[in-house]
């Protein structure tokens, strides 16, 4: 009984502190102003000048040269607007920010936050449709904002609920790890969302549910909410995806169990070619065997389908695009470029470098994993200077990797005269 | 007001036969230990990932408790189960004595006054966030989607405590992500301790 004073404490108190920012969706739904204003992202200054100190660590190929694009606190997965003006990047707190380079200089003049009207919870991933309309994949809701690129520089802006929340995932099964959501409209104009399963190896009772919903998954579902289906099976932590442009085929990258040891199991980048094929968790992570099938029973008439390409183990793959476009040399044409967001419980930290892999002409699969640029981790003392986590790419075709430990959006662009 | 802090004691011993016959904790030996926990949590205990909370300067015995609550399985989370899994009773001890060593310095923003904080917090937690107990974490600085994924898992009962599943049960999840917003704006530094 004692414990009820402070129940009762806690419930008076709370009457009187005002209703904030959860009732906006609806004003901003009947177009009502809000009081909301913005947060603006300092670009130059001392912030500025010690990521600038990082550039000179990181390696890259011969004739490609690196710079700091924008100053960008915790960005995550970025998705550019179609005309190429803004570039949206989520995070993993409360916040989505828009970059804006008006110049075209090739460097960011304004970063604020998008919709500051809204109350985010854990908005990571952006995506457009080719026609115009962002979609945000939160924790637990999937919000659209038609036009962004024009509308953004308002703080109330127009938008609406893909998915309600709490409708994602039942909120019994929410977490803070494992909630980065990414997602990408796919060809046939559906709606791709990956979701991450919370635990390191989920316990047996929580497959079927899981299996159902999609969780330890990647769903799709019609850009109105409606017809939602699994869309990929068995996936562990997938935080990056990709349509590749040529097939159609999604691409996407899984991060694996810990607490196995330093070397195992690997990381994954997987290539899809039908709805709902499994990939193997917690059954295997590739060929790495995580439980056995005395305690937790397969499922029936399923294949597990191998990864395209086994990773550096725990060096965390995430964000990744095909490259279409055509500034890199010719070798890119087509490959896929991904991050790698480093280890946080190895021995010896690995990874935080850009990766990239060709792929067959013949049989469309990954012919390897080679190092694209690193030097965000420092060799000497184990520490990160930056952690890449997703890669976009501007019109003219250069590389935008986003690092949410250092803050910032890199810019990788081929330039062989000035790079020398 | 005493009764609460009856209540607290009560989760305080509660806590102290859960982490057994742990032994002063030596924080030399605690901070070769932390190597495992720079990368989400800093050397300092200042969180270099959203999803870690801070801890440097946190109370020693409320970092024991809940590594041993990770430990045992009573507390569940996908990094911490894993790490400490592979921890022993001393060395949980020496890196808990590591992180409390330090001292947190909490600052609230300019213009916002410690009397507007959340009553029901502030008995444990200050207005500024700092812990008035040995059983209570600091909530200073904390990433709002942090203390609020924590107060939902009170709320749903994912995670369980005499005080918080009680106080977390009466609050809705826009009150839950305004008491985030109060300790989240709070700035925080830490300053190492020698040793």
């Amino acid at each position: 009984m004692k414990t009820k004073v402070v129940g009762a404490l806690a419930l008076s108190t709370l009457l009187t502190t005002p209703a904030l920012a959860q009732d906006n969706m609806e004003k901003l739904t009947n177009m009502q102003r809000t009081d909301a204003t913005f947060t603006f992202i300092e670009q130059e200054g001392e912030s500025a000048d010690s990521l600038r100190n990082i550039i000179p660590h990181i390696n890259v190929p011969e004739g490609f040269e690196v710079s700091l694009y924008a100053v960008v606190p915790d960005a995550r997965s970025m998705a550019l607007a179609p005309q190429g003006t803004v570039l949206f990047a989520g995070t993993r707190k409360d916040k989505v920010w828009s970059i804006v380079d008006r110049n075209r200089n090739r460097v960011a003049d304004e970063v604020k936050d998008f919709a500051p009207s809204v109350t985010f919870d854990i908005p990571n991933g952006p995506c457009f449709s080719p026609d115009g309309f962002l979609y945000i994949a939160e924790r637990n809701r999937v919000l659209v904002f038609p036009a962004a690129e024009f509308f953004f520089e308002s703080p109330d802006i127009a938008v609406g609920t893909v998915v309600g929340q709490g409708d994602l995932i039942p909120v019994d099964e929410e977490s803070f790890n494992h909630s980065a959501r990414v997602c990408d409209i796919g060809p046939d104009g559906k709606l791709y969302i990956s979701l991450g399963q919370p635990f390191n190896v989920q316990p047996v009772d929580k497959i079927d549910l899981y299996d159902e919903i999609g969780i330890g998954g990647i769903i799709r579902i019609n850009t109105d909410g409606s017809g939602r289906e699994v869309f990929t099976r068995g996936v562990r932590n997938s935080v990056g995806q990709d349509f590749n442009p040529a097939t159609g085929e999604l691409w996407w990258t899984d991060n694996q169990v810990d607490g196995m040891g330093d070397d195992i199991p690997p990381g994954e980048l997987n290539r899809q070619t039908a709805a709902g094929q499994h990939f193997g968790f917690p059954w295997t992570n590739s060929r790495v065997v995580i439980v056995t099938e005395a305690e937790f029973p397969r499922p029936e008439g399923v294949e597990f389908i191998e990864p395209q390409l086994e990773l550096t183990a725990h060096a965390a793959d995430l964000g990744m695009r095909f490259y279409s476009d055509d500034s890199f040399p010719e070798e890119y044409h087509g490959g896929i470029f991904w991050a790698q967001h480093g280890s946080w419980n190895r021995t010896t930290p690995v990874g935080a470098r850009v990766m990239f892999t060709a792929l067959d002409p013949e049989t469309g699969d990954a012919v390897g994993a080679q190092v694209f640029a690193d030097g965000w981790l420092d060799e000497d003392t184990g520490e990160y200077r930056g952690r890449p986590m997703d890669i976009e790419f501007l019109p003219d075709g250069s590389m935008l990797v986003s690092d949410d430990f250092a803050g910032a959006i890199w810019r990788i662009a081929y330039n062989p005269e000035q790079a020398g | 007001m005493r009764r609460i802090c009856g209540i607290v004691l009560g989760g305080l011993l509660l806590a102290g036969g859960l982490a057994g016959t742990v032994a002063a904790g030596d924080p030399k030996e605690g901070r070769k230990i932390a190597n495992m926990c720079r990368t989400c949590h800093g050397l300092d205990g200042y969180a270099r990932v959203p999803i870690a909370p801070h801890i440097g300067g946190e109370p020693k015995e409320y970092l024991e408790a809940q590594l041993m609550a990770f430990k045992t399985g009573q507390r569940e989370n996908e990094m911490m189960s894993v790490v400490s899994s592979g921890l022993s009773a001393q060395q949980i001890s020496d890196v808990a004595a590591w992180y409390a060593s330090h001292t947190p310095v909490a600052t609230l923003p300019d213009g916002v006054s410690a009397e507007a904080a959340p009553q029901a917090c502030v008995s444990c937690h200050g207005a500024d966030g700092i812990s008035q107990l040995l059983d209570a974490p600091n909530l200073a600085g904390e990433t709002n989607i942090y203390l609020d994924t924590q107060l939902k898992a009170f709320k749903r009962g994912q995670r369980q405590h005499e005080i918080m599943s009680e106080v977390a049960a009466a609050l809705s999840d826009s009150e839950i992500r305004d008491l985030a917003n109060w300790y989240a704006v709070i700035q925080l530094e830490i300053e190492i301790a020698e040793h």
